[in-house]
């Protein structure tokens, strides 16, 4: 894998995906979709680990390569960079319920680089980011019929 | 099991804890069938759609 210059370097973004106990049902449909990701050269994974959170909140981090059988996962896992440390397991496990596993995908944009490399070269700085929950949409939805229904 | 050494001592990225996204708290809770709120929100960010002009 080629160095990345960091005038090139794409957002970087980080997902927990949480699998409470007994309701996991790995198909591999998951791998195929963040490969496609990956091949489709959408994102670019950095990192990669699975968290397992105790009933006690004890947690326990794997690494990929601690899985048995890694399937599509290999070709990624040659290519982690190891960004996360040992204070971040703790930060991110925070969001997870005791008995329950999850899955930590740490990942760059590259669908965005080129615009953020653009953005840059214009003198502009990105001040804010962030994700608009579907369900705000939904409220902001149900708000304005409510406002239309009042109207009538 | 144990963490690659490399990721001991090191200097986190994440920065504080994390709180599990609203999102999920409310997407269990009761209410309208998850199908219909697709379609209301797939019409909200349909391409073209615009507000009335004040």
């Amino acid at each position: 894998m080629t160095e990345t210059s960091l005038d090139e370097l794409g957002p970087v973004d980080f997902v927990i995906v949480e699998f409470p106990a007994a309701t996991s049902n790995f198909t591999g449909e998951m791998v195929k979709e963040l490969m496609a990701l990956v091949d489709a050269g959408t994102i670019r994974v950095i990192d990669m680990l699975i968290l397992v959170k105790a009933a006690d909140g004890s947690v326990d981090a794997m690494e990929l390569s601690d899985l048995e059988d890694l399937g599509e996962l290999q070709i990624l896992e040659a290519q982690l960079a190891e960004l996360l440390a040992e204070e971040d397991v703790e930060h991110l496990a925070a969001a997870m319920d005791p008995g329950s596993t999850a899955g930590v995908i740490i990942y760059e944009n590259l669908w965005a680089a080129p615009f953020a490399s653009a953005a840059r070269r214009a003198g502009g700085q990105l001040i804010a980011n962030g994700r608009i929950p579907i369900q705000a949409i939904l409220a902001a939805i149900e708000a304005d019929e409510a406002l239309e229904t009042a109207g009538d | 099991m144990p963490l690659r050494a490399a990721r001991v001592g090191r200097v986190g990225v994440v920065g504080h804890p994390v709180a599990k996204t609203a999102v999920v708290a409310k997407a269990v809770t009761p209410g309208p069938a998850p199908v219909a709120k697709t379609a209301v929100v797939a019409a909200a960010v349909t391409p073209g759609r615009r507000r009335p002009r004040i």
